[in-house]
């Protein structure tokens, strides 16, 4: 006689974990575009705004209205994006119907990559080209130097995300490697183009904070205010023009705030750093910290204000000695498991 | 005196990227630049700068730079080797007393030698150094052992092996050398800048037991002179 199996859908089912990461059709996402902006007109219309002009930044306000999360990882809060960006850009399918690739250094595994160095070699081939039939016809060769300061070349991660596939540190420097060998080159400029694809401006001038104006009081003396932290300590310092060089600490004089050496060298560095010691007077509040940390967090208060007082050559000079940094270093937490944030507990045998 | 980690393919690929110092682990990006606060640097006009310092600011000028330590000042008083003398005095954190040590050791210094300066004839009155930093800098300068000795095991082995220092492993031994001295073969009674002011003049003349610890390394590793190739970098 037949006895009946029962089979339950689990046999039936292909193993799942081998298939890799989500794959996402075209026409998933064309659908998810779709929702997005439908859903976006709602989200308009419910906060009663104008379904046309709603830009990315209304969206975030909306959702964070209503939607209110107090989770720290601003990943994990709900977030209303394009699908273009939550869902990462995948490569199409890169075989044929009948199996054939259609790429010829597929089977490298990395045939982006592999496709890219041999698009800059051929390049750096012509360039030299270039560069023989300049020199046999015997113009000059033009050298201008490129601006090294004001630009950088693209991070792996964003090589990454250009190529969408994995490299490994030694592939992204040996590409790096090639790409400055092209750009050493007299007559690179031909090439320009193409070598502005992979390099980035940086921001030629870390002077992005605005320097404020000089404010006037009542006797028609400058003075200008600076709030500085170090560690937990706050400060904040005015310094008046036309001064003896006096510096008040919380009502105090800073040889009785301050009776350590080391703190009072701190507070008239900036000044000592810039020549301009009896020139200006300077009156602090600080709070919080100890000792050292309010002499620093008063030295940084005490820069800040200077800079509206000096020229911007003078306060890039400030920038380079350190005096305008904020210091990130704080208490190290301690760690369960630990008796300290290093120390670890005495290790017995048994 | 710890052999340097294998140099690999990668390391070498790797060491041309500018600017990224390697560090195990800050509250700075890797990327920040180490403050420089002295004066004179900055005071030059832009007509002498070479160009390769012209090419340094303006690479300097792009990137973000750390804020200077409590130690690190522009004063003339402010000096590197003296800060870094007085950090590994200190005991527990104890800055205030190890700086008052350091000046107490310097003003001992200075006495000393103003006595000596005021018995010493007319002739010889030039050649006493009545700077007690010149002194210390000096005195440091006659303590750092040029070679030292390494631990290579082989064969089951240890073998003690003649290597070359690097500048900051000899500044640090002197120092290192002079304060265990201070510290371990005094008289109970006598006092941190005493003992320290005695060895310092006398590292500065080139005599006295520091001095005595850098012949005998020496020694040592010219003894030792046969292993020398078990040296691999």
């Amino acid at each position: 006689t037949l006895r009946l199996i029962y089979t339950t859908t689990a046999v039936e089912r292909k193993n799942v974990g081998a298939s890799g990461p989500e794959k996402y059709t075209e026409a998933f996402i064309k659908k998810q575009i779709e929702e997005f902006n439908l859903g976006k007109r709602h989200l308009a219309n419910m906060m009663g705004e104008d379904p046309e002009t709603f830009t990315q930044e209304d969206i975030d306000r909306a959702i964070a209205y209503l939607f209110p999360s107090g989770l720290f990882d601003k990943q994990a809060r709900p977030m209303m994006k394009h699908p273009t960006e939550i869902f990462p850009e995948q490569r199409k399918i890169q075989w044929g119907e009948d199996g054939r690739p259609f790429h010829f250094l597929f089977y490298t595994g990395k045939q982006s990559y592999y496709s890219l160095m041999h698009e800059t070699y051929e390049k750096l081939l012509s360039v030299q080209k270039y560069q023989d039939q300049v020199t046999a016809q015997g113009l000059p060769l033009q050298k201008e130097k490129r601006n090294l300061a004001g630009s950088r070349w693209l991070t792996k991660i964003e090589l990454e995300e250009m190529l969408l596939e994995k490299l490994s540190d030694d592939d992204y420097s040996r590409f790096i490697q090639l790409l400055q060998k092209l750009v050493a080159l007299p007559c690179a400029d031909i090439e320009e183009k193409y070598i502005q694809k992979f390099s980035k401006e940086v921001p030629v001038q870390l002077q992005k904070v605005v320097i404020e104006p000089l404010q006037y009081d009542e006797r028609g003396v400058a003075f200008s205010t600076g709030e500085g932290t170090r560690k937990t300590a706050r400060a904040t310092a005015v310094v008046h023009d036309n001064g003896t060089g006096k510096i008040t600490v919380n009502g105090t004089d800073i040889l009785h705030y301050f009776p350590v050496l080391q703190d009072r060298e701190q507070l008239l560095f900036p000044f000592q750093f810039l020549g301009r010691i009896g020139k200006y007077d300077m009156v602090c509040t600080v709070s919080g910290g100890g000792r050292s940390a309010q002499a620093g967090a008063i030295r940084l208060a005490s820069a800040k204000a200077l800079r509206s007082f000096v020229t911007e050559k003078e306060v890039e000079f400030m920038r380079q000695a350190g005096l305008l940094t904020v210091d990130p270093r704080v208490k190290e937490r301690k760690k369960p498991g630990q008796e300290g944030p290093r120390r670890k507990f005495t290790w017995k045998k048994r | 005196m710890a052999a340097p980690s294998a140099a690999g393919l990668g390391r070498r690929l790797r060491a041309w990227l500018p600017r990224m110092v390697q560090v195990r682990w800050s509250r700075y990006s890797p990327s920040y630049l180490e403050p420089e606060a002295k004066k004179e640097l900055y005071e030059k006009p832009l007509e002498e700068l070479t160009e390769e310092e012209k090419e340094k600011m303006e690479l300097k000028a792009v990137q973000p730079i750390k804020a200077a330590p409590p130690t690190l000042s522009s004063s003339v008083f402010n000096d590197p080797m003296i800060s870094k003398f007085t950090n590994m005095m200190m005991k527990s954190g104890n800055k205030v007393l190890a700086r008052s040590l350091m000046a107490q050791t310097l003003e001992a210094i200075k006495r000393k030698q103003l006595e000596k300066y005021h018995k010493a004839p007319e002739n010889e009155k030039e050649t006493i150094e009545c700077n007690p930093y010149v002194i210390f800098h000096q005195a440091l300068k006659n303590c750092q052992p040029i070679i030292g000795l390494s631990n290579i095991t082989k064969g089951g082995k240890t073998y003690q092996v003649p290597v070359p220092l690097k500048d900051n492993r000899k500044r640090f031994l002197a120092m290192k050398w002079l304060i265990t001295e201070c510290r371990e073969n005094k008289h109970r009674r006598t006092l941190m800048p005493e003992k320290l002011s005695q060895e310092l003049l006398l590292a500065f003349n080139n005599e006295g037991p520091i001095i005595k610890r850098k012949h005998v390394l020496h020694k040592m590793a010219e003894a030792n002179r046969a292993y020398a190739h078990f040296r691999w970098w």
